[in-house]
């Protein structure tokens, strides 16, 4: 009897000193990633933070590394990269601080990944944990993610909320709900060009699209073209030449003609495109001047 | 008796229990060298172990950017060790697509090492692949395949493969001879390399010159025997058109008037272009054609290596 209790006290003794041994050394090579990143070597910092990933055998050890890792290949510009490594940690079921955490950065990383609408939804599941709780930050991405979908309406609620959380003065909220409008009629409804009405445009009066998407130059050039392939096939036509008219009058006619519609429409398109970015580059200041603004308060 | 128990305890806990305190192996940026270390071999065949393992970690998460990092800065101390490493980093150039590295170092792998054999097909198909079939040909045949019916099955497949690449028919009979439809890893490849073979072996090259008499007798003619017939179409169309503005300009115009000149050089051009194009169009057909094909058996030459390993 006493010898097997010895030997439970033994085996005891033995699994406390070497997990003893392999949180030193979770915690040394934690600290060279540290000094790596510090140093500004994202690269090797990433894998270092990987390899304290693959030896940690505490979760919350896992799990700061893993978070750490994602600051390195932010860095790095690897956004998609981190995303899916903090996927790995979204079962994490210790402290909900670090749930939100790794939320909130996959939320950052689908974001300048270019997928606002993952962050998007990523940003509720955090609402949801955190219920009230939200810092400035949370809402400032929330914010971006929605001017980059476009949802105004959605926008302009998540302003108030957003304001009226983090400020006690009441007014606050309309002055800046009203300067957002006038961001959005400035910038995204004053010039707007619609692809389709250029293309009509130019279905019906030549050059007149491109006209209308503002490229008056373009337009000019090919109305001239349609009008001196018309002149040729009209003055063949008028000389007895019927089939060179028809090949090198009406062939060069109808070349410009259609060529002339798709013109105006991806002209009106490119329009559209540097008028959204113009508008979100806007916005973006607004938020992040916003955030700046409550901030200090 | 408790006071041996204690005396024990106090024994292992002044045991120096491994920890990353003991090695250098965790500093990224220098070699991985443990001479003159405490631990002596077995400490550093711990080590290696761990940096393997973690290495194979990062391979199956898809680092591999982050592996052949790891992989330049290891250093082996024995051949075992040196196989290890050779193999890992050809493994892990063969995911990356950089064939010629991966057959380098998959090359390297000594006899003695278990994955020898699956270094030998792999280094093989890599080389297949990039295009030096010749040098994938005298990788397998120099490769002893033992007494294993797979590696024999394999290698057979694999040298019949490499043959129909260099569209070499007679040394492909040769090793189709030996194909037996038995083993389940290589029976379906085995079947289509034959069909391979039937279709390389009936097809009819498209004759550049015969492309080019066609498209000067009738326009865009060439292309249609070399397989293009929409091309064939729309160049006749072209050199028709021309013609008949050239010839409404004559005509109308006579033989000086500065329109017939113009059109009928236009319609000249033309009709001399078609001709080159479809002299160029038998030449792609026949590209595209044994690209195709090289595609297909490297394919079927790629599963069943897939399959065994």
């Amino acid at each position: 009897m006493k010898w097997t209790n010895g030997f439970c006290l033994i085996c005891i003794f033995l699994c406390g000193t070497l997990s003893e041994g392999v949180n030193a050394q979770t915690e040394k090579l934690m600290k060279r990633a540290d000094s790596l990143f510090d140093s500004g070597n994202y690269f090797e910092a990433s894998i270092a933070y990987e390899r304290v990933y693959f030896v940690a055998e505490v979760p919350l050890a896992r799990i700061t590394a893993n978070l750490k890792k994602t600051q390195a290949l932010k860095q790095l510009g690897e956004y998609e990269k981190a995303h899916g490594d903090l996927r790995r940690s979204l079962t994490y079921r210790g402290e909900d601080s670090l749930r939100l955490e790794v939320l909130y950065e996959m939320a950052i990383c689908a974001y300048l990944g270019g997928d606002p609408d993952d962050a998007y939804g990523l940003l509720r599941q955090f609402r949801h944990l955190s219920g009230e709780g939200s810092g400035q930050r949370v809402y400032l991405l929330e914010g971006l993610a929605l001017a980059e979908l476009m949802q105004w309406d959605a926008l302009s609620d998540h302003l108030e909320n957003w304001v009226l959380n983090f400020s006690d003065d009441t007014g606050l909220a309309d002055e800046k709900l009203q300067r957002f409008a006038e961001i959005l009629t400035e910038k995204d409804q004053q010039a707007r060009r619609d692809p389709e009405k250029a293309r009509l445009w130019s279905a019906l009066i030549p050059g007149s699209g491109q006209v209308y998407a503002g490229e008056a130059g373009w337009g000019l050039l090919n109305a001239f073209s349609q009008l001196a392939s018309l002149g040729a096939f009209s003055a063949m036509a008028l000389n007895g030449y019927y089939v060179a008219a028809v090949f090198a009058g009406l062939g060069p006619f109808q070349s410009f003609y259609f060529g002339g519609i798709r013109q105006a429409g991806l002209m009106a398109e490119a329009h559209e495109k540097s008028r959204r970015e113009k508008t979100l580059a806007a916005v973006r200041e607004f938020l992040f001047n916003l955030e700046e603004e409550l901030g200090a308060e | 008796m408790t006071n041996l128990l204690f005396a024990v305890l106090l024994l292992l806990h002044m045991l120096p229990v491994y920890s990353s305190d003991t090695g250098n192996l965790f500093i990224a940026t220098d070699r991985i060298v443990t001479h003159g270390h405490s631990e002596g071999v077995s400490g550093h065949d711990h080590i290696w172990h761990r940096e393997m393992d973690f290495i194979r970690y990062l391979i199956g998460r898809g680092d591999y950017r982050e592996s052949l990092f790891l992989l330049e800065r290891v250093v082996p101390e024995n051949n075992h060790q040196n196989d290890s490493l050779n193999y890992l980093t050809g493994w892990v150039y063969y995911q990356q697509k950089t064939l010629d590295l991966s057959a380098r170092h998959l090359l390297q792998v000594s006899k003695e090492s278990p994955v020898y054999h699956k270094s030998r097909f792999f280094a093989a198909y890599s080389l297949a692949h990039d295009g030096d079939a010749g040098r994938a040909g005298e990788v397998l045949e120099l490769t002893d395949s033992g007494t294993d019916n797979l590696y024999h099955a394999l290698q057979r497949l694999q040298l019949g493969g490499i043959s129909l690449l260099e569209r070499d028919y007679k040394r492909y009979r040769s090793h189709a001879a030996d194909f037996s439809g038995n083993h389940h890893v290589t029976a379906a490849e085995e079947q289509r390399m034959e069909h391979h073979y039937a279709q390389l072996r009936d097809r009819r090259t498209a004759s550049p010159f015969i492309a080019g008499m066609l498209s000067a007798a009738v326009p865009g003619l060439g292309k249609i025997y070399a397989g293009k017939s929409a091309e064939g179409v729309a160049g006749f169309l072209y050199v028709a058109a021309l013609g008949l503005t050239a010839f409404d300009f004559y005509r109308g115009s006579g033989p000086d008037s500065v329109l017939f000149v113009l059109s009928a050089s236009a319609a000249g051009a033309f009709y001399v272009g078609n001709i080159v194009g479809s002299v160029a169009a038998a030449r792609r057909a026949n590209q595209e054609f044994n690209y195709e094909m090289d595609q297909r058996i490297l394919f079927d030459m790629h599963i069943p290596l897939r399959n065994a390993f």
